[in-house]
């Protein structure tokens, strides 16, 4: 019998499809090892489109080169693939021949783009792409779009194109759905349909960055095995491509700490399926990757504790990563398990969250002297007062000096736009960020409902704070365990006032400042623009560092960390300095009281730290 | 946390709550004017307040009875007139969230006679007090009750002035104090005899007091922990009388103060000078704190900010009260609030403050020319707006504090100086251990160069080519003075003071020390000679060993010498001095009786001042727009300097300091700042 290429390659794509389905069924059925999630299947898959152009599309593009790579070589591969098929019932159509040229060729322009990425070669390009499999499948799809071309010109008559094509779609589709790279496709589109949290897409009006709320009750708290992970969290790691924009924007990873968040989520995507080809990225500084896991705890068996307790929770990779992975999320559950069920938690951790439990402050003050700044400044007791427009969340920056004067500077600034607010005095506990951040679940859920119950005891109108950690925890994960008022940044509030010229006259201040995005202000909460508005009303020129906005850097002041106190070669505060030493700027404007610290901390500065508020109150000539 | 942030904790005081533990201590400024606190006593207290302290307390020893005379230009509450400018005073210090207190005090057998009504001092005793020498009359039981009527009308018209508190003084050698002492009561009434008697007039006062003001009103008393003297109140003594202050329930705090006044030396024991260590009699409220239970306090030398935090810490106190650090830096709690703790401006124990007092003065601070002078001087600089370039020539003192605030108001500044490191004249003076803490005032100096980026030419002698180089839109001359020896035959056989001191001379084995001038240097010069193992006879011309000196300072280097057997000469000139016999003749001649003295010695070390380098200044006044001349008007009111005498000139000359003619450190630090101000 005569065998047609056509008829050969038909087959080769039918024996494709039936491997690439029983990875499938394979790959579900490793996915439903976790712990069951309910999701409507057919709804969820229609919001892929959108997700995929629109936020999958912003993130990619922030790297042109790879973006241009990835339009390329995924669209000409799509095409040709369509075209190839099409071309097995019409071999001989011309346009139809064109087309899948043209596609062919923009996929090798695309591939050679890919290899070019991973090569290291690229002067200036992040060295933090993996090798290892990753550098296989640029020349592997290279090699599948010279099998489409030669396809394609042969008119499906060429045996030698057929098989190259056959091959290369084989590795790359087939094995897509065992272990292959290209896996990425079909669990990023899984992971964009049944994301756990729809609040990170555009199409959501939430923030999508509160932590989930730990029910206390359950038989295990936090995660020790990746099969505490629910389907959807396991398909989450599934869908890395080791692209390394994390890393790159990781500030422990930058620090030398032991923590690598592209490594984090490949040792976790490990953990969930065994044996997965081996990770060839850069790791965890100073910890060697794990290299025969045990296969149950994460940790130790796949990721080292010193990794979980080096993240400041500062979204910066969750921020970069273009397939929506989220590390936090994952970091966050391993740190419950182990505080939680474990009682570990490194350095000073366990002394906060003991000082929680005997004072309900961190450090161990006296909530009865939160408002020990404010003796002198006569501020009304709420409790006195039972009703108040404005109430003054101080938080715990209360307890230090450095947070005093901001909120001294704060205090003067609403006395001078006649604004009266109101304080708790020791009513006012701390807002339970820093124990959610270290994973103790149990304190931070006590002082919410706490917190919420004093506040909910009186008439408040509106709370401000100067601490974007209270603001975070406020609005965005207090509202699962009671409702309370409007909480507004002082950024947000002091913004308003400079435009309505309620603050008098400001002096403008000679020279440079640049402002410092504090997380939870900026990736948490979104507010990039108030401060801003607000130093360029004073400051002689405001000039942005490279990474700023959404892109901002972390002080090294978030989750936990300066509690944790993991080491590495740098310290994150010291690199983020340098990132504003580099703009000459002589003042650096904070919007948070750990930042403040952290920066204030940084021995070698050579530019003045202040919180907007301290700069505000001086534009306005009020002495605090 | 920092260790200092135990003094930001808030304390209650009767029924007011101070936002931290700084006190500002009573003193007597001397910035009264016909014994009322009017624009520079308030402009200088509100300073305080701006600074942080949350109690200020003035008014030292402010007068209950208008009848007897003030020694050292005390308030006088005994007329209604004090009453508006109390309420003035009183809204501006509240404006800054601090309480505002007053002493209250009669000043007993430390008075004069011969001034306003002409009265003798009273005192439950009859004898003379040393440093103001006026013998007291036995007190008669109707000035008792008269002067206890003093007390609370006084106490009226500070409520009625919006003041917190009154501060009753029962030390500082005062009437209650000499009430308390056994040594200067000689009553054999109720008054006399028994501790119980003794503190009699002073329980009446402040049942009086209380009863005038009632609760809500702070009423402290500020009284002594140890007489440190001999027949005096011994600590047992003390604590027992505070015990029985405390318990009488009458009083909201207690001050406690080390030494009394009675004896030439109290002033330097209860005002300790730069010789003393930090915190000296610590001990004493610290013991009263254990057995009363109300608020304790002391200032006495706690003056830097880790003596304050470990004075607080350590349970010694529960109110840290400063004078004379406020006096160097009234921004002091602000500063260390902040974390500008480098920005503090230490004091050095220099006691230019308080001498200035026993000399009839007013208060003013060595090193902060702004502290006393609010209204024309600010205590911080604020930027001009424009960048200027200015050139000063000298590191000294003036030099420096010229750089200094020519660098805060945002010019560039370029400074010269000649030796390899600042602080000219200041290492001569500081050239003996216990003057060491003088050099703290170029430490600080410097360190704010350092901080302002101040471009700092060590080593350089500038000539008008290197300052015209510069192409400087200022330029300040503060090279300072170089010794003169003046009117002694063969100068050549002798060496100046400053030789003696750098190490140029070495000390030989009988050294006469000659003081043609009055300050510390030639003083300095024979204690060194002395440590050195010298014999040594310091001679002056004066009548007294160190005249321009006061009491808290002459006490030191008068003990220093005794010990060491120095013989001290006085009214004696060196006229002439030749070898003979490979040692050295000294002839003096005594200045009133004209009659001549040899001495044989090994060296002659003579002090007759500076004169001023000045060759500099003239050179460059040609290309001076205003030629170095100065608007003596605008000088008069610290004003700005705009006088233009040269169209074509090119920058802006000053000279300060010695460079003029030899002063002191105050005078060049503000030279420098007063013209430099607004440039
Ligand atoms: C210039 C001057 C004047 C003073 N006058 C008084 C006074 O009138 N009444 C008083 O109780 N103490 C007076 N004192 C003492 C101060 O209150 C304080 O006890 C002393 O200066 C020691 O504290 P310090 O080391 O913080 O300066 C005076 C001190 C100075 C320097
Ligand atoms: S949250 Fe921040 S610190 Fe933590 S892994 Fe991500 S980038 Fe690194
Ligand atoms: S986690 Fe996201 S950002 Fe990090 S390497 Fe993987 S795909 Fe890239
Ligand atoms: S003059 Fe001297 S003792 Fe007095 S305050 Fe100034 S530095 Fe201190």
């Amino acid at each position: 019998m005569q065998v047609e290429p056509v008829a050969a390659l038909s087959f080769a794509v039918m024996v494709t499809f039936v491997v690439f389905s029983i990875g499938l069924l394979r790959r579900i059925a490793i996915y439903r090892r976790g712990r069951p999630r309910q999701i409507p299947i057919i709804p969820a898959l229609f919001r892929v489109p959108r997700r995929y152009l629109v936020d999958v599309h912003e993130k990619v593009d922030r790297d042109r080169l790879g973006s241009w790579m990835h339009i390329l070589v995924a669209g000409g591969f799509l095409a040709a693939l369509l075209c190839c098929c099409l071309t097995l019932a019409w071999p001989g159509e011309y346009f139809l021949r064109l087309a899948g040229l043209v596609s062919a060729a923009a996929m090798l322009g695309g591939a050679s783009l890919s290899i070019l990425r991973r090569s290291g070669r690229i002067e200036g390009y992040p060295a933090s792409p993996s090798q290892g499999q990753w550098r296989i499948l640029g020349p592997a799809l290279g090699f599948t779009s010279l099998g489409f071309a030669g396809w394609f010109l042969s008119s499906g008559q060429s045996w030698s194109a057929g098989s190259v094509l056959a091959a290369g779609l084989f590795y790359t589709l087939a094995a897509a759905s065992w272990r292959a790279p290209l896996r990425h496709a079909l669990a990023g589109v899984l992971n964009l349909a049944f994301h756990e949290r729809p609040g990170r897409f555009a199409e959501s009006p939430d923030r999508g960055t509160a932590l989930t709320p730990l029910a206390l009750n359950e038989p295990r708290l936090g995660v020790k095995e990746a099969t505490d992970w629910n389907w959807t969290r396991r398909l989450n790691f599934d869908a890395c491509v080791e692209c390394g924009r994390c890393e790159a924007a990781c500030p422990a990873f930058a620090a030398a700490q032991p923590l690598n968040p592209k490594a984090l989520v490949n040792d976790l995507a490990r953990a969930c399926e065994l044996p997965l080809g081996d990770y060839d990225g850069q790791g965890h500084p100073g910890a060697p990757t794990v290299t025969t896991p045990t296969r149950h705890a994460i940790i130790p068996g796949f990721v080292q504790a010193q990794t979980i307790w080096s993240c400041t929770t500062c979204r910066a990779c969750v921020e970069e990563c273009p397939m929506f992975i989220e590390h936090v999320d994952a970091i966050m559950d391993l740190r419950r398990f182990e505080v939680l069920e474990r009682a570990a938690i490194p350095a000073h951790g366990a002394a906060a969250l003991n000082n929680y439990l005997v004072a309900d402050t961190p450090g161990g003050d006296d909530p009865a002297r939160r408002f020990d700044w404010a003796a002198g400044l006569d501020l009304p007791l709420v409790s006195d007062i039972r009703e108040t427009e404005l109430l003054l969340w101080a938080g715990n920056a209360a307890f230090d000096s450095r947070g005093q004067r901001t909120l001294r500077a704060l205090v003067g600034l609403l006395h001078r736009a006649g604004i009266e607010p109101a304080i708790l005095g020791e009513e006012e506990r701390d807002c339970g960020d820093l124990a959610r951040r270290l994973g103790d679940e149990a304190t931070f859920q006590r002082l919410a409902r706490l917190n919420i119950a004093t506040l909910q005891s009186y008439r408040i109108g509106m709370i401000i704070t100067p601490d974007p950690h209270v603001l975070h925890v406020m609005t965005e994960e207090y509202t699962a365990y009671g409702e309370v008022p409007r909480v507004l940044h002082h950024s947000q509030l002091l913004d308003r006032l400079v435009a309505d010229g309620r603050l008098g006259d400001l002096t403008g201040m000679a020279g440079r400042i640049t402002y410092h995005d504090p997380c939870y202000l900026g990736r948490y909460c979104g507010e990039f623009d108030a401060p801003r508005r607000i130093l360029s009303s004073i400051a002689g020129e405001l000039v942005e560092m490279e990474r700023a906005r959404g892109r901002s850097r972390c002080c090294g002041g978030g989750g936990g960390a300066p509690v944790t106190d993991i080491p590495g070669k740098r310290r994150i505060p010291d690199i983020r300095m340098a990132d504003a030493v580099a703009t000459s700027a002589s003042v650096v404007a904070v919007a948070c009281p750990n930042c403040a610290v952290m920066l204030e901390g940084v021995s070698d500065r050579n530019a003045e730290i202040a919180d907007i508020a301290e700069l505000l109150a001086r534009a306005a000539g009020i002495e605090t | 946390m920092a260790e200092t942030d135990i003094l930001f904790t808030p304390q209650s005081l009767g029924t007011l709550t101070l936002k931290n533990r700084f006190v500002g201590s009573a003193h007597e400024p001397a910035y009264g004017e016909g014994g009322l606190p009017l624009e520079r006593y308030q402009a200088y207290l509100e300073e305080k307040a701006r600074g942080g302290v949350a109690l200020v307390m003035f008014g030292g020893s402010a007068m209950v009875s208008s009848a007897w005379s003030p020694s050292f230009g005390q308030l006088n509450l005994g007329d209604d007139r004090i009453i508006e400018p109390f309420k003035a005073l009183s809204d501006r210090i509240h404006r800054h969230g601090a309480y505002v207190i007053t002493q209250v005090a009669h000043p007993g057998r430390r008075s004069r006679f011969d001034s306003r009504n002409w009265l003798a001092p009273v005192a439950p005793g009859p004898y003379r007090e040393p440093e103001h020498r006026a013998a007291p009359k036995i007190i008669e039981s109707y000035e008792i009750e008269m002067i206890q009527d003093d007390f609370a009308a006084a106490v009226a018209r500070c409520q009625k002035g919006g003041l917190d508190g009154v501060e009753v003084v029962f030390q500082a050698g005062q009437l209650l104090n000499t009430f308390l002492s056994p040594d200067t009561n000689q009553l054999e009434n109720e008054y006399g005899g028994s501790l119980e008697n003794r503190l009699r007039m002073g329980r009446e006062i402040l049942e009086r007091t209380r009863a005038e003001s009632g609760r809500e009103f702070i009423v402290g008393v500020r009284m002594v922990g140890d007489e440190l003297a001999r027949g005096a109140m011994t600590q047992e003594e003390c604590l027992e009388a505070a015990v029985m202050l405390a318990e009488t329930g009458l009083i909201d705090y207690l001050n406690v103060v080390g030494g009394r006044a009675g004896e030439l030396v109290s002033g330097s024991i209860s005002i300790p000078n730069m010789s003393f260590a930090s915190a000296p009699y610590l001990y004493l409220p610290s013991a009263i704190r254990g057995s009363v239970d109300i608020p304790v306090m002391m200032a006495q030398k706690i003056s830097d900010p880790r003596t304050a935090a470990r004075a607080l810490a350590d349970g010694h106190v529960d109110l840290v009260a400063m004078n004379r650090a406020l006096l160097a830096d009234p921004h002091f709690v602000r500063k260390l609030r902040d974390r500008r703790v480098e920005d503090i401006r230490l004091c050095v124990g220099a006691n230019y403050c308080i001498d200035r007092i026993y000399a009839g003065g007013d208060a003013l601070c060595i090193q902060n020319p702004a502290t006393g002078r609010e209204t024309r001087l600010p205590h911080v600089i604020r930027p001009s707006g424009a960048r200027r370039r200015a050139v000063i020539v000298g590191g000294g003192p003036g030099g420096m504090e010229a750089a200094r605030v020519t660098a805060e108001r945002g010019h560039d500044v370029i400074l010269f100086e000649a030796e390899a490191r600042l602080g000219g004249q200041i290492h001569l003076a500081s050239a003996i251990g216990w003057r060491k803490p003088l050099a703290q005032i170029a430490v600080w100096l410097e360190a704010q160069l350092r901080r302002l980026k101040v471009d700092l030419r060590l080593g350089t002698k500038a000539d008008v080519d290197d300052v015209l180089a510069l192409n400087p839109d200022i330029v300040v001359i503060a090279t300072g003075g170089r010794p003169v020896i003046h009117g002694i035959e063969g100068a050549q056989h002798t060496v100046s003071s400053w030789d003696a001191l750098s190490g140029v001379a070495a000390f030989k084995t009988r050294v006469l020390v000659f003081d043609d001038h009055g300050g510390h240097q030639a003083l300095v010069a024979a204690e060194r000679a002395a440590s050195n193992g010298a014999e040594v006879e310091y001679v002056t011309p004066y009548r007294a060993a160190g005249i321009d000196l006061g009491g808290t300072n002459i006490a030191t280097h008068l003990a220093n010498l005794c010990r060491t057997g120095a013989i001290i000469t006085t009214s004696q000139r060196l006229r002439h001095v030749y070898p003979e016999n490979g040692r050295l003749i000294a002839v003096l001649r005594h200045e009133y009786a004209i009659e001549d003295e040899e001495r044989e010695v090994d060296q002659v070390i003579v002090e007759c001042g500076t004169l001023p380098v000045d060759g500099l200044y003239h050179a460059l006044k040609s290309n001076a727009w205003n030629g170095g001349e100065l608007d003596y008007d605008a000088l008069r009111v610290n004003g700005a300097q705009t006088r233009r005498v040269n169209p074509h000139g090119q920058y802006q000359l000053f000279r300060i300091g010695d460079a003029v003619s030899q002063r002191n450190i105050h005078a060049a630090i503000y030279d420098a700042i007063r013209l430099l101000k607004d440039v």
